[in-house]
């Protein structure tokens, strides 16, 4: 299976909920980290939150955008201008 | 996303607007307050002095009865307590990229083979990556100054000193700026690195 079909595999399988759930922990894994560096200052801190913290963020948030991909791509768009009525056809 | 961690409410369009707060807005203004703060305290002494390496720098850089340059320099409010920065930093154009990267150096340096150091292998094994340039020094002490050039040795080493050929804090001039960590024989007396620096001696003296 190629990598295109592999990924819209997933996105049309995965579970909104888990993925949801997974993008949770992360992102207060994340804002720990980038906390804790606010109130300790040393070189451990402050590396681990502008390195291993901001990552996990940005996997976390990135999760979330998968999950809005995934409702994209189930939402069903109605289109913004009616169909003309057959009434008016007739004129 | 505690509470959706622990309530699971659906994820609708007003869920997920309150998720996009807490997994996308409020991350990305810790993260930004977090850089803004943690590059400010990578200046700070506390921040160089974190690694147990640094411990007699710093106290040394902080002990009031000290004479070395840097406990000098430390106890101005220029320096005071971001002194090991703001002599060591990188004054070029990417000067503070530059620092930060001399930085990530030895944070390397630290984590594969300075954190086994104890105080005495410190001493020993520890050294300044690349000769001090006088540049740094020459951000407060121009050598454009009346008093700095009425100085013999200054005038007369003007060239050199602009050009890092003879250092200011070589043991002949103002001495080691951390004398401490360096063997007695190369390290002059206070009195004999300033006797150095005294205008030429009286005719007839």
């Amino acid at each position: 299976m190629n990598p295109r079909a592999r990924i819209e595999k997933f996105l049309d399988t995965a579970s909104r909920s888990r993925l949801m759930v997974y993008a949770c922990v992360l992102g207060l894994i994340s804002l720990a980290l980038m906390s804790w560096s606010l109130f300790d200052q040393g070189w451990i801190p402050i590396m681990m939150a502008m390195s291993v913290g901001q990552g996990i963020g940005t996997l976390s948030f990135a999760l979330f955008l998968v999950i809005v991909i995934i409702d994209l791509r189930q939402a069903e768009f109605r289109p913004s201008i009616p169909p003309e009525s057959k009434k008016s056809e007739h004129h | 996303m505690l509470y959706y961690l622990v309530k699971r409410p659906p994820l609708d369009a007003a869920g997920k607007s309150v998720m996009l707060l807490g997994l996308g807005v409020l991350p990305i203004m810790v993260a930004m307050i977090g850089n803004l703060e943690g590059f400010a305290a990578t200046e700070r002494q506390g921040f160089c002095g974190s690694c147990h390496t640094m411990d007699m720098w710093i106290e040394d850089a902080n002990d009031p009865s000290s004479k070395s340059l840097a406990a000098i320099h430390s106890r101005t409010h220029k320096f005071g307590g971001s002194s090991c920065y703001v002599c060591h930093k990188d004054y070029g154009m990417f000067g503070y990229v530059m620092t930060k990267l001399g930085g990530m150096g030895h944070v390397y340096k630290f984590v594969s083979e300075w954190m086994w150091y104890d105080r005495d292998e410190v001493i020993e094994k520890i050294h300044i990556a690349r000769p001090f340039k006088n540049q740094n020094c020459m951000q407060c002490h121009s050598t454009t100054g009346k008093i700095w050039n009425e100085v013999a040795d200054h005038n007369g080493l003007l060239d050199d000193l602009r050009t890092d050929q003879t250092s200011c804090a070589g043991a002949g001039c103002h001495g080691y700026a951390h004398p401490f960590s360096k063997p007695d024989e190369e390290t002059p007396s206070h009195a004999e690195a300033h006797s150095a620096l005294q205008g030429p001696a009286p005719e007839g003296r």
